[in-house]
């Protein structure tokens, strides 16, 4: 069915063809070529902090263990026993000295590696058999500033490559302080009827649409002034290597909707120390009117800190999970703020996320319509050029209202669906300095 | 009440409703039936969109919470619900206020055309306790949601309620829900339990 996937995507122009959003041939090159090849996040470090801890995530429709050895190492282990193939783990999170499949009883330990099994006995007498040759299938493992990647390909590029200079922005959000950063306790998880591509896009360069879709629910905590407000010419769009990040340039702006007057004094108080630490320019995306996705389905929105993750479940399917990510050192009032103010705004109940499920929903459920499937959408808002800022790393446009980084998103998704190989994606090369600790 | 305060009175609030089940003395058939038809008459509340009706069952120091859920093993200690995980609904009364907003502004477009709901509230036993006029009261509830043709979704769950005793009605001062999923198996919350 498809040919070449940049024949779906039109750069030029801008338009998208909508079958990408449907088809089950695609979802199925999707899944080889984008999930089972990319650095895909699978955890917080601080989910994890002792030996045993584990929990339960999905690369694409991979299952897979994310759990802390005696090592002290994190590893990611496919979550299906070579045996017979079943779920070995059916928690979402615990502590555990091993993993046993309920089917026969094979044991695994936290490195996914093959223990023992009932009636070992019998397999050391199978010739050939060894036991190493059967553990639970390894990804390799990454980490971030506390965020941990795994990806099953042997020839994807390091990490730091995959992120390259899109580190030095996340840097704004998971290095404002000393300390690093955790995870509150607590995932939300909910499902939404739509492709795994309309929030990914969206939270990559898509502000324009709170300007409408989330009146209703600003307006309570922002007054009536038209909801969300955007600074156009003093705001950004960033892409490196298909991650994408809109920005204002306020510090508070995306804060400011969850309607704490604590949080946003907090804010304040912590601006000169962020000057100090990233300079003004990342200080001040820190918490701004902002959202980000590092390609594929991981994205966050400064400010609220709701870090997220889309993953697919078929093409017209998504399961969404969803974290609050705070500075350890954040005063413990500070992260109880944070954690209803996330709440209220962006989760299953939330005054924002709410009126965002309902479109992405139908803006997949309407391709059912062979017509409609065949026309291509608009993604062709550029008011202004590309910037050459010498300062600013990636490819910049300043304006945030402007389909540019979901245009880079869909120009990624077009390489690496045609790529056979990791060899042939182009890879823009780093060129800031990145933090080594938090 | 500053937010040091209004957190240990949250927290405490939670705590109550952790504690073990319906150890008080049943109430009498009577008082039942009064406890019944204010359920049935919040339900209708609801049902109707009559929020504003509904916020006025609640006590002014409401806390209403609905916690996440998790599978986990049974022999793992830690407890799945507690008052310091992020949750579903974690609310004093302004808060609810605030989500009421959001549906008076009419530009939750979502809502418009009416969604259609019903509320099925079954299983109720209610039990004095250690405050004279306060309540614990147990429920069952089932949410039918329809929109626009084919959008459906049904919501299970308990409740655990602690109703205050006012001029001869109740309010709602304390309740738990628990909704029985991990994985929240519809799209969105814009609806009050």
């Amino acid at each position: 069915m498809l040919t070449m996937a940049r024949d779906y995507i039109d750069l030029k122009s801008g338009a998208v063809d909508r079958r990408i959003f449907w088809e089950q041939s695609i979802y199925e090159r999707e899944l080889e070529r984008i999930f089972a090849r990319c650095w895909l996040f699978v955890a917080h470090e601080s989910q994890l902090p002792n030996t045993g801890d584990f929990i339960t995530a999905s690369m694409g429709e991979d299952g897979v263990i994310v759990a802390r050895a005696a090592d002290g190492r994190i590893h990611v282990s496919l979550n299906s026993c070579p045996h017979r193939g079943n779920r070995v783990c059916f928690s979402d999170s615990g502590n555990t000295r091993a993993f046993v499949c309920n089917y026969h009883g094979w044991g695994f330990g936290l490195d996914g590696s093959l223990k023992g099994m009932p009636e070992e006995k019998l397999y050391r007498a199978t010739p050939g058999f060894q036991k190493k040759d059967w553990g639970l299938r390894q990804a390799r493992v990454e980490s971030y500033l506390g965020l941990v990647f795994a990806t099953f390909s042997d020839e994807a590029p390091s990490l730091a490559e995959y992120l390259g200079d899109f580190r030095w922005y996340l840097d704004a959000v998971l290095n404002p302080e000393e300390g690093g950063t955790e995870f509150l306790p607590g995932v939300t998880r909910s499902v939404m009827a739509c492709n795994w591509k309309i929030p990914a896009d969206n939270f990559s360069g898509d502000i324009y649409h709170a300007l409408w879709t989330h009146l209703g629910g600003a307006e309570p905590t922002l007054g009536q002034r038209g909801g969300v407000k955007i600074d156009h010419e003093n705001s950004w769009q960033v892409s490196v290597n298909g991650h994408g990040w809109e920005f204002g340039t306020n510090m508070i702006g995306n804060a400011a909707t969850m309607g704490d007057r604590e949080i946003l004094r907090y804010m304040k108080s912590r601006s000169d120390g962020i000057a100090a630490r990233l300079g003004a320019f990342r200080r001040d995306m820190w918490g701004s009117v902002a959202s980000a996705t590092v390609f594929p389905n991981f994205a966050f929105l400064p400010g609220y800190f709701s870090f997220r993750i889309f993953n697919p479940v078929g093409p017209l399917k998504t399961d969404l999970a969803a974290w609050t990510l705070v500075p350890k050192n954040m005063p413990a009032e500070i992260k109880e703020r944070f954690r209803l103010g996330t709440m209220r705004t962006f989760s299953p109940g939330g005054i924002l996320e709410m009126d965002d499920g309902e479109n992405w929903e139908h803006c997949t459920a309407t391709n059912a319509g062979y017509v409609t499937r065949h026309q291509r959408l608009c993604y062709s808002l550029a008011p202004r050029g590309q910037e050459h800022t010498p300062d600013l790393p990636g490819i910049v446009h300043r304006g945030q209202l402007s389909d540019a980084n979901q245009r880079e998103f869909y120009k990624r998704w077009a390489e690496l669906m045609d790529a056979p190989t990791w060899a042939e994606v182009p890879m823009a090369a780093a060129t800031k300095p990145i933090s080594e600790v938090a | 009440m500053d937010l040091a305060t209004a957190r240990m009175a949250a927290r405490a609030a939670a705590e109550q409703l952790l504690t073990p089940w319906a150890q008080g003395t049943p109430v009498d058939d009577a008082q039942l039936r009064r406890i019944e038809r204010f359920l049935y008459k919040e339900a209708r509340f609801l049902d109707q969109e009559q929020h504003r009706d509904w916020y006025a069952l609640l006590a002014e120091d409401v806390f209403y919470w609905m916690p996440l859920r998790e599978n986990r093993q049974r022999r793992d200690s830690r407890r799945e619900i507690d008052p310091d995980n992020v949750a579903l609904f974690d609310e004093r009364k302004a808060d609810i206020d605030l989500r009421i907003k959001r549906l008076e502004t009419g530009k939750a477009w979502i809502e418009d055309p009416a969604g259609r709901h019903v509320y099925s509230i079954t299983n109720i036993e209610a039990f004095e306790t250690a405050t004279p006029g306060e309540f614990e009261v147990l429920s069952v509830f089932t949410l039918y949601r329809n929109r626009s043709l084919r959008d459906e979704s049904t919501l299970m769950g308990r409740r655990r309620d602690i109703l205050r005793s006012v001029n001869g009605d109740f309010q709602i001062a304390r309740r738990l829900i628990l909704l029985q999923q991990a994985l929240l198996l519809t799209k969105n919350l814009s609806v009050f339990f």
